[in-house]
This record gives structure tokens, sequence and C-alpha cells, in this order.
């Protein structure tokens, strides 16, 4: 696009993209209620009460108003930065996801980009947890990297299984392609070549995410929380709602690989219908396998990701080359 | 407006750290029962945190050792503000049954001002609740003093 | 694995088990040892209580006044053990531990159950008192002197007849009558143990 050609409408319409939907402000409210349904859900599971749904937004604002402690012995700036740095790149990713019928930012190669993207926020731990200068977050910074090439492999070979499935001769990298493949056919998870890796894509959105049995990085009862150890007041605000966000992010994610198709055509009924997809999908791979498990040691997790749920993304990968 | 929102929501997401200051597990397993299905402290908006800078109620048990002092007041002071400081059971308030000890620094009141304390030895899960509300309102009363 | 899935789906969709505790009462058993009520006119200054508690929360302060001592026994909660020995040994029944158990105070003074009585001065019953009173030059000083044959004796002026000698008297040679203050002691029946001196609180028998 020529850049003289930019007029104030389309400065407009990106501003409103980036800043409220499906930016920074649609994703916080989503995020916040997934968060908040996850909580309640898990409660329930485990024959509790459990809190309201809004307790992440009371979490979040209370944290906002909270006194901010910088460590001595931290790297001011990437102390503070980090977690601003992970919100970002977290809210560009999500401008790269088609909810419902629309998509902010289409490339040819959006599944690319968003594997990068999607390491950022992990990242961002990692740097603000080592800057923090504890031994606790640099445990836990170490254990965040293995979780990470954990999670990596299987998420790298769903993508290029589903690219294959839609993308006919060769591998498309266009989330706007396989969604619109897939509205054009039917959604993926009802293709049973591809049911294996919807299955590991429910394993690794957990372990992305860091929820429960696959948090070795954040471990609160081992190593206080890893790299959140010496966060306090509005940094750690924006790291849970980052996490928060990321359940919606992984969830739309799964939501545009697998169930795509789901478009009407309308785009408020596409939108409600993603969130509701989205939240099913919530209770069924975080709060369902949080409520029963116990946490994987660092080893396990490693083990597991690369052997059941890398094996299982390659079969579907394997099946879609040739059947 | 948001300050308000702030403000509201300060009571009612309250994380708990919990200091056990040579305490004699009674007031400890009290603590945790209140976490249980029974009484579900989460369902107020209450929450262990995994270390005190996540902290908005440090709740203290035992009668502070000698051995303990140290960490405890390093512990306290690493709590951001606002913050409440709670003590469970008679112990930290007065040392209890080991007043006289050499071995004992305490009572808390000592070193730290206490905002809420919980009597019983050990308290009840309920009277446990009770304090912690009564914590999360002084909580309120100091976020709505800070500027 | 699979087992857990069930039973976190039947969960889900059954009542949970959580108690509605801050918006319901929930009544501590019968027996709790909770918050300490001094029924402070039933209380004959023993200090029995003060003696064995295990956490020293029981003091006690006195003020002269014409007519007597005014006597105020302090409980301090927060140095409670609530074991009950102080209600345990209370012969008059004076210390009570209710099923209260809502403790939770901002203030230290909100902790602290206290009573007040008068101890009236022992001048209307001299007339009345042993016979070496009459004859005796300074009557307020009734001085017992322990007794040659290692027997207990009482000092009239030190005790507060709370019959706890002759309750723990393993001969039952001791009588106590807390309404006509009297204490008899039945020398054929003693054996000489020392039981009775050391139980007694206010220290009167030698």
């Amino acid at each position: 696009m020529d850049i003289m050609n930019i007029d104030i409408m389309d400065i407009l319409m990106y501003a409103v993209y980036i800043l409220i939907f499906p930016g920074l402000l649609f994703t916080c409210v989503f995020g916040l209620w997934l968060a908040g349904i996850d909580r309640k859900v898990v409660a329930r599971m485990q024959h509790r009460k459990g809190p309201p749904l809004a307790q992440p937004a009371y979490d979040f604002l209370k944290l906002l108003g909270k006194e901010c402690i910088v460590p001595d012995g931290a790297a001011r700036i990437t102390f503070l930065a980090a977690p601003w740095l992970g919100l970002a790149s977290l809210v560009v990713t999500v401008l790269f996801i088609p909810i419902g019928g629309l998509q902010a930012f289409g490339t040819g190669g959006d599944t690319v980009v968003i594997l990068y993207l999607l390491t950022i926020p992990t990242l961002a731990m990692i740097l603000g947890g080592s800057a923090s200068g504890s031994p606790f977050a640099g445990v836990g910074s170490s254990r965040t990297m293995v979780a990470i090439m954990s999670y990596e492999l299987p998420l790298i070979l769903i993508i290029l299984a589903v690219g294959k499935a839609a993308g006919g001769y060769g591998v498309t990298f266009s989330l706007g392609q396989i969604t619109l493949f897939q509205y054009l056919t039917a959604p993926f998870i009802l293709d049973w070549r591809l049911v294996p890796a919807a299955i590991a894509m429910l394993f690794v959105i957990p372990c992305e995410v860091g929820q429960h049995p696959f948090d070795v990085g954040e471990a609160e009862t081992e190593i206080c929380e890893g790299p959140l150890v010496e966060y306090s007041g509005a940094p750690l605000a924006v790291f849970k709602l980052s996490h928060a966000i990321k359940m919606f992010v992984m969830t739309a994610l799964f939501s545009a690989l697998f169930l795509g198709g789901v478009t009407t055509g309308m785009l408020w009924l596409d939108i409600v219908l993603t969130l509701a997809f989205c939240s099913v999908v919530t209770l069924v791979c975080m709060s369902l396998l949080h409520a029963i498990s116990a946490r994987f040691r660092v080893e396990q997790l490693f083990k597991f990701f690369w052997t059941v749920v890398s094996g299982l993304a390659l079969v579907s990968l394997l099946l879609v080359w040739f059947c | 407006m948001f300050k308000k929102l702030i403000d509201n929501a300060a009571s009612k997401s309250p994380w708990l750290f919990h200091i056990n200051a040579g305490s004699c597990n009674g007031c400890d397993i009290e603590l945790v029962a209140v976490l249980t299905p029974r009484y579900d402290a989460e369902r107020l908006g209450f929450k262990l945190a995994g270390t005190p800078r996540h902290a908005d109620i440090v709740v203290v048990s035992g009668p502070v050792t000698v051995q303990s002092l140290d960490r405890v007041l390093r512990t306290i002071e690493q709590v951001p503000e606002p913050r409440v400081i709670v003590t469970l059971g008679s112990c930290p308030r007065s040392c209890n049954v080991f007043k006289g000890s050499y071995a004992v620094a305490g009572p808390l009141d000592k070193y730290v001002p206490i905002d809420v304390s919980i009597a019983g030895c050990a308290p009840k899960p309920e009277a446990i609740i009770d304090g912690l509300a009564l914590a999360t309102k002084i909580l309120k009363e100091k976020r709505e003093a800070m500027k | 694995m699979l087992p857990f899935i069930k039973e976190a789906v039947q969960q889900l969709f059954s009542k949970p088990s959580t108690e509605k505790y801050p918006a319901a009462d929930a009544p501590a058993p019968e027996g709790y040892r909770g918050r300490i009520v001094f029924h402070a006119d039933k209380c004959i200054s023993c200090g029995m209580c003060e003696r064995v508690c295990a956490g020293g929360a029981i003091s006690t302060t006195s003020v002269e006044t014409e007519e007597g001592q005014l006597i105020t026994r302090r409980f301090f909660l927060g140095s409670c053990t609530f074991c009950a020995n102080c209600a345990d040994f209370c012969v008059k029944n004076a210390i009570e531990l209710t099923t209260d158990y809502h403790m939770v105070a901002r203030d230290e003074s909100e902790l602290i159950v206290e009573g007040t009585y008068l101890k009236k001065k022992p001048a209307p019953k001299k007339p009345a008192a042993k016979p070496e009173a009459a004859c005796s030059a300074e009557p307020e000083t009734p001085t017992v002197q322990p007794r040659d044959d290692g027997l207990p004796v009482s000092d009239p002026s030190k005790c507060v007849y709370c019959t706890l000698c002759a309750k723990k008297c393993p001969a039952g040679a001791i009588t106590v009558d807390r309404a006509a203050k009297t204490w008899a002691l039945d020398e054929d029946k003693c054996i000489g143990c020392g039981t009775c001196q050391e139980v007694c609180p206010k220290k009167c028998i030698m």
C-alpha cells in the first residue's frame, strides 16, 4: 500500500482494530471472561462454590492499585518493560486470527507470524523473570524454556497438517484461506484425518497458556510462581491480563484452525458463535484437565509432548499428506 | 471512575500469604481448612499467593521464635502496600504458652503493628473467615487512605 | 484418568458442598471451648484459675476502698489456649467457656474479658472469730503458729473457705462450711500428708 494513499478513515479503522475490536479492549474483556468461567468451573468440578465470574477482573483491578516494588538487584528497565512487551505482542496476535469472518490483518503467512508472535509473551516472561535477579525466577525461566520447546514442535506439526489439508497441492500458511476452505467444505474437526491433530491441539493450548497440569514454569507451590516471583502491582496485573488474553488467543486459534467453517455471514452472530466455541474449548481442555490432574514434572512434560502429543500431530500430518 | 473501580476491587480480591513463625501447625491446618471445598474461601476472592510480593494480607501464626523473627520481618517488608497483617491464634498476639521461653522473641506487636487478631487456639475456620473479612475491610480503608 | 473425569463432571452438576458461612450462621458444637464468660458475683478470689492457667492469660488487680477490696479479674483471650483448666478448677463454677467462637479483634481491648467484685472487709466477723482474738493485744494480726505435731492448721485471716482442701483431703479429715465460715480438722483421721497445704490457693494452711 502506498503510504501517501492512507487517508484518515484507514487510520481510524486500524486504530479501532488495534484498540477496540478485535484488539485490546475486546480481548481483555473476553480473556477475563474466559479466565472467570475457568475458575468457576474448576471450583464446581472440585465440589466448591467458586469465585464470582468477575474475579479475574477484580484481581486485575486490585493489582493496578497496589504498590509496585522493583527489587534492588533487578535490571529496572527490562523488569518493567517485559510485561508490556508480552501484552502488546498478544494484542497484535489477535489481529491475525480470524474471528467469525473478520480478520484485521490478513497476509499470506499468518500462521508463521502467529507462531513467532505467540512465543514473545512467554519470552517476555522469561526476560522479566531473569531481570528480577531472584533464583526462583531463574529456575522458573529455565523451566518455561523447556515448556516452550515442548509445545512448539507439536504446534508446528498441527499447523502444517491443517495447512496441507486446506492448501490442496501445497501447504497454505494463510489463516484466511484455511477458514475459507472450511467455510466452503466442512469444519476440519469433522475430518477424520485431522482429529488426532485437534486432540494434540487441545493439549498444546493449556501448555502454551501455562494452565495447571502443565504450569511447570509458574508452579506456585514449589518455586513461588517462577518468573513472576518478584513482580507486584501494575506489572503483575499486566502479566495476569496477558495470561487471560492468552487463553482467548489460543482458543480462538483453535476455533480458526478446526472450527473456522462456522461462518454464517452475519458478523455479530459469528462473533457470538466463536466466543461460545472458545468458552467450550476452554472448559474442555483447561478446566477439566486442571480439576482432575496434578502438575507434571519438567521432564515428564517434555517427554509427554515430544512423544504422545507430537505423535498425534504427526499421525495427522501423514494422513493428510498421503490419504 | 477508574479509581473507584480499583478501590472497590481492593476488598474483593485479597490474596493471602501465610508465614509460620514457629507455630505448632494447629492454626496452619485450620487456615488450609478454610480453602477446602467445605469453607471455600475462594468464593470470597481469597487465594493463597506463592510469594509475599503478590499478597495483600499477611497471616502470621506461631509465637515468633528467635530464629524466625528476622525472616518474618523481612517477609512482611516485601509485601506491597496496602497490606494488612493478621495474627492467627493466640501465639503471635501474646506468645501464649511459650511466654518467657528463651527461644521466643515475640509477641509480634513488639515489631510491627497488628491490624487484625483472630483469637482461638486454634481458631475455628469460621472465625478465620470472620477475621479475613474484617481484614478486607481494613484493606479497603487503607487503599482509600492511600493517595 | 477416566474415573476422575467422570467424578469431575458429576460434581459439576451436583450441589456444591460449600457452607454458606458468612451469610448463614454456623453454631459451634456442644462442648466447644470458646469465649470465656466470668461470673464475678460467684468468685471467692481463691486465685486457683490464675495458678493453673497454661497461657498466663488471667491476671488480677485489686483496689483498696473503704468497704473492702475491689478485685478485678481479667482474662486476655489473645493469650488463652482455651484448655478450660480454669473452669475445671474453679470451685464455684464462676468461669464458663461458651460456644461463641467469633473472637476477632482490631484492637487488643476487644479480646479482654473481665469482671469486678467487692471483697468485703472481714470486720463484722471479728466478734464471732476464734478465742485468741479476744485476748490478743493486736487482733488485726491473728498469726497462727504451725503445729508441732505436723498436722495442718488454717489461718482464718487468709482463708476464703473455698473448700478445696476438704475436697482434696485423701482421708476426709477436713470439714469446711462456707456459710458459717468455719474450718475444722478431725485430728484422728488426718494422716499429715500435706495435700491440703499443697492445694490451698491462698497458702493459708501450715
